[in-house]
């Protein structure tokens, strides 16, 4: 592909925050800013912005702690902001262990089941219960995401790298 | 004790009397943050009669939500031993994250008083 090809791929699926490479906490600092100041500029629901927002911080960590590919500050994926056809659309891509994967869609599978009652309930059991075994935060994250998201997806692409993709629709009202 | 807000931390304030927090919570190393505010809040409850916290959060990440809800923990096991344990949980007028998150500790009160107040 192009280097001009890769710049008219991004514009043409709307994404108007894209970084791939090592992503640490100091490197989610830096861009915290950047992704506000565009949202706002984009956005005048702050009540939007602001789930966007914390659905980006979740997944950036995620990444941070969870790439399979890993840096002393961190892990390497991409994250993404796009506008959406109606709203925006946070997406994460990540090499991952077949092991660690297997449990999480798992996982995954049952929050996409759940109604907004379930995942309240779901969130609450796991604040009390503390996080569980592997995690590196308080296993919140996926189920925090998933009552903020109007819709996710998820997706594990590859064999010999296995690449774990999450997607998270926000839909303005 | 006395923490000035950084762009990822919110600003706290721990005295005999009390304890304010305000801005946002998503530290870089939440452990590195809450410990320290933990070991502070429970030397103050040991000698404390009545307690009073003001929370003002704008966003807190997941992990925070974990500190939270420890943090809230240890002022109610506070009132259950017989303190007077007052809690505002205050949120924007226009904040219905922060509203719901709010809503969302409160049922796990039962001898603190715990009100959520709109700003």
């Amino acid at each position: 592909m192009q280097s001009q090809d890769f710049h008219k791929l991004l514009e043409q699926r709307r994404t108007f925050f894209c970084y791939s490479g090592l992503l640490s906490e100091d490197v989610l600092s830096t861009f915290s800013g950047i992704v506000r100041e565009q949202m706002s500029e984009m956005e005048d629901d702050t009540e939007i912005t602001k789930r966007v927002f914390g659905i980006f911080v979740e997944q950036a960590q995620n990444v941070i702690r969870y790439s399979k590919d890993r840096i002393a500050a961190g892990g390497t994926g991409t994250v993404a902001i796009s506008r959406a056809e109606d709203g925006f659309l946070i997406e994460a891509i990540n090499p991952m262990d077949q092991e660690h994967a297997e449990g999480l869609q798992q996982n995954l599978k049952e929050l996409k089941a759940m109604d907004s009652k379930e995942l309240r309930k779901a969130y609450k059991q796991r604040l009390r219960e503390g996080p569980p075994e592997g995690s590196k935060g308080a296993g919140l994250g996926f189920i925090e995401m998933a009552r903020k998201a109007d819709h996710f997806e998820f997706d594990f692409v590859g064999s010999a790298e296995l690449l774990f993709v999450f997607k998270v629709w926000i839909k303005e009202p | 004790m006395q923490l000035e807000a950084t762009n990822r931390t919110p600003s706290v304030s721990i005295s005999a009397t009390g304890i304010e927090m305000k801005g946002e919570c998503y530290p870089e190393d939440i452990t590195a943050f809450a410990e320290p505010v933990m070991e502070a809040l429970r030397q103050q409850l040991e000698s404390a009669e009545n307690f009073h916290v003001r929370i003002e959060l704008y966003y807190f990440n997941s992990s925070s939500a974990k500190f939270l809800f420890d943090f809230f923990e240890e002022l109610e096991e506070a009132a259950e031993h017989g303190k007077q344990v007052q809690i505002d949980w205050c949120y924007r007028a226009d904040d219905s994250s922060m509203q719901e998150a709010g809503e969302d500790f409160e049922e796990d009160f039962d001898n603190a008083q715990y009100q959520l107040v709109e700003i």
